[in-house]
């Protein structure tokens, strides 16, 4: 009996390590080899009971155009790609629901199409970015700041790699918003 | 010689009274033995035991170990083990941005390697002690979702919550047989309860989502709570709360597989609150006291407020409203019919088997409310108003049951809960007859008189038999 709970504890211990190594396992890939996107965006400022507080980014570029008679339903997986406008900013470039060969790509998911034909609503799975508990809302004020200022912009840094994407940071005008904040923290009022 | 009754007590008096206090050490343990060890000075001045054998009891009781100072151990080290790892989810929480990312991972993953630790020593050294193996399983658990967030946080991975509620409690899951712990595995179920609410009830983007292994996952708790209590005949205040939360979690987590189809869900409910009732029948399950057999209370109010609820017209009418093809095809596709196909089953095994071994006078009068319900059912697509008439009819007469059954128990709550019964089907009553309100009156009197007369009946008869 003691050796068979030894034996399950040996397994207990490697599940538990095996989950967070896979995570990090994977980001770290697309950390160090996917590619670079700017995703224009606008930060709101909620928490997560287990991760703390973060800041969420509502993308405007969350629609793909599918092929002609290509029918895509609520809740699909599917498959990603995207390209860049003239400002630099991403956009997604098609959708299918097989992985393309080559080429970083978003495994994702459809989320409510208004029409069954016509631009595809897409989940973007990286809309959460965690900030020190007394910056985040501070954060949010930046962020405001900067939509009253027209000529400021707002976007998230995302590497994609095979299926998989990690937010890096959050930029507001080519300065992370968390040394944007921490200047703000420094400077006399 | 016998003495005279009142010489005798005169003796006994005297004799405590003037000499000496026999010389017995002890140490009090339990309430009970507390006052076992109390009397034995009096038992050897009676002359009802020697000193020696006076001696001998306190030495037995004082070789026990003190259960009340090991309960209260237990206790502190839950808490303890609760209060520290959940203290560190919230310092992690705060994201500490000057550290870099590799120092904040090691930060987060080290609580779970000190509880792994922890564990492994408790499991090689086979240590039994329970507050060592409740405050670190506790500990563990915590530590689990310690390292799965903060890995979430340093990478901003948005994940689904109730994909991370069920990773973390599938990870817990061992930590239960490993260290066998009841106290984990109350937070496992608590955990796995939250999934499926999470997943069935709270989150937008998984409406339409069932949460369906919150079945399998509830089950794979069940070989532990039967091996650690069930087997061994030892029921624990560990038992009493995990079966509280296991008939509390279905009891909520049934709705989660409920779309659109509450005529049927009725069903499943009615099986499921039977089922509850045979099992605390049943001599496994049993237990001293009425507030301690879960499967009993919720079982028994389940009933109760539901029949209380199809004593309305509402439920019928819209029963009835359904055409025949209607209700065929509703049977045939959803989710809910084959929910209650299965409870229905269920219950029914089980009370084939409580009846096997069980004479029917002494089964509880609940168990059949399923298959009660069922007849309504098929009586309530002809005709909802002898259905719902029915209906009354039954609360009625398990009111009476279960104020006879108070009585032949002497037992006031059941009593009283009887009574209560009666009172709500008449508030029911209230809001939706046209009885004039002189009778409505009198049928208010008639229970408060009924309420006050059983009572007195009952304590009256208590007084009797002391």
């Amino acid at each position: 009996m003691k050796t068979f709970v030894i034996i399950l504890f040996v397994f207990m211990c490697a599940a538990q390590w095996l989950v967070p190594a896979k995570m990090i396992y994977d980001s770290e890939g697309v950390v160090l080899n996917g590619t670079v996107y700017k995703f224009r965006t606008q930060p709101i400022d909620p928490s997560d009971p287990f991760r703390g507080k973060y800041i969420t980014l509502s993308f405007s570029e969350n629609h793909v155009e599918a092929e002609p008679g290509d029918k895509w339903y609520e809740g699909e997986e599917a498959y990603v790609t995207f390209t860049t406008d003239s400002a630099g900013f991403a956009i997604p470039a098609s959708i299918s629901r097989n992985p393309p060969a080559s080429g970083p790509y978003l495994h994702t998911k459809t989320l409510y199409p208004d029409f069954q034909e016509g631009p595809v609503p897409i989940e973007l799975p990286f809309d959460r970015f965690y900030l020190e508990e007394s910056k985040a809302s501070e954060a949010e004020k930046v962020y405001w700041e900067a939509q009253r200022d027209s000529a400021q912009v707002a976007y998230g840094v995302v590497r994609i790699g095979a299926g998989k994407a990690v937010l890096t940071d959050v930029m507001i005008n080519d300065r992370s918003i968390v040394e944007v904040v921490k200047a703000l923290n420094e400077s006399p009022e | 010689m016998e003495l005279p009754g009142t010489h005798r007590a005169a003796f006994l008096f005297l004799k405590n009274e003037y000499l000496p206090t026999p010389d017995i050490s002890t140490t009090p343990a339990t309430r009970m033995s507390k006052q076992i060890l109390k009397e034995l000075p009096e038992l050897v001045r009676a002359n009802v035991i020697s000193e020696e054998t006076a001696q001998r009891i306190a030495d037995h009781y004082n070789a026990q170990p003190n259960p009340s100072t090991n309960r209260l151990l237990i206790v502190f080290s839950i808490l303890g083990g609760l209060l520290v790892s959940m203290g560190l989810v919230l310092i992690v929480a705060h994201n500490w941005d000057e550290l870099p990312k590799g120092i904040k991972l090691l930060v987060g993953l080290f609580p779970m390697l000190v509880a792994q630790a922890v564990c492994g020593y408790i499991v090689i050294k086979n240590i039994p002690s329970r507050a060592w193996r409740e405050g670190c399983g506790v500990f563990l658990c915590f530590a689990i979702a310690l390292s799965i967030s903060i890995v979430g946080q340093v990478y901003n991975i948005e994940g689904n919550f109730g994909r991370f509620l069920m990773v973390w409690m599938l990870l817990t899951l061992p930590v239960v047989y490993v260290l066998r712990s009841p106290a984990t595995a109350m937070l496992y179920i608590v955990g796995v309860t939250w999934y499926a609410c999470e997943v069935g009830y709270f989150s937008y983007f998984s409406m339409g989502v069932l949460p369906w292994k919150y079945w399998p996952m509830l089950l794979l708790i069940l070989p532990f709570c039967y091996t650690e209590f069930l087997l061994k005949g030892v029921k624990t205040n560990f038992y009493y709360f995990i079966s509280w939360l296991f008939t509390l979690s279905i009891t909520v987590c049934l709705g989660c597989f409920e779309s659109n189809n509450d005529e049927v869900v009725v069903i499943t409910y009615m099986s499921l609150f039977s089922a509850f009732v045979i099992l605390s029948q049943m001599k496994m399950f049993e237990t001293n006291r009425v507030l301690t057999n879960a499967f009993l209370v919720v079982g028994s109010l389940g009933i109760m407020g539901l029949l209380l609820m199809l004593s309305f017209d509402w439920y019928w009418d819209e029963l009835a409203s359904l055409s025949t093809e209607g209700v065929k095809l509703y049977f045939a596709l959803s989710i809910e019919f084959y929910f209650a196909m299965i409870f229905t089953v269920l219950a029914a095994t089980l009370l084939v088997l409580l009846l096997r071994r069980k004479p029917m006078a002494e089964v509880n009068l609940k168990v059949f409310a399923f298959l009660l319900f069922i007849a309504l059912f098929v009586l309530g697509k002809e005709s909802p108003v002898a259905a719902q008439l029915s209906v009354n009819l039954v609360v009625l007469v398990f009111a009476i049951y279960t104020i006879r059954d108070g009585a032949l128990k002497n037992h006031l709550g059941i009593l009283n809960y009887g009574l209560l019964i009666i009172t709500a089907l008449i508030i029911c009553r209230f809001f939706d007859t046209d009885f004039s309100f002189v009778v409505r009156g009198l049928l208010f009197i008639g229970v408060g008189a009924g309420f006050f007369a059983a009572n007195l009946y009952m304590i009256r008869k208590r007084k009797q038999s002391a």
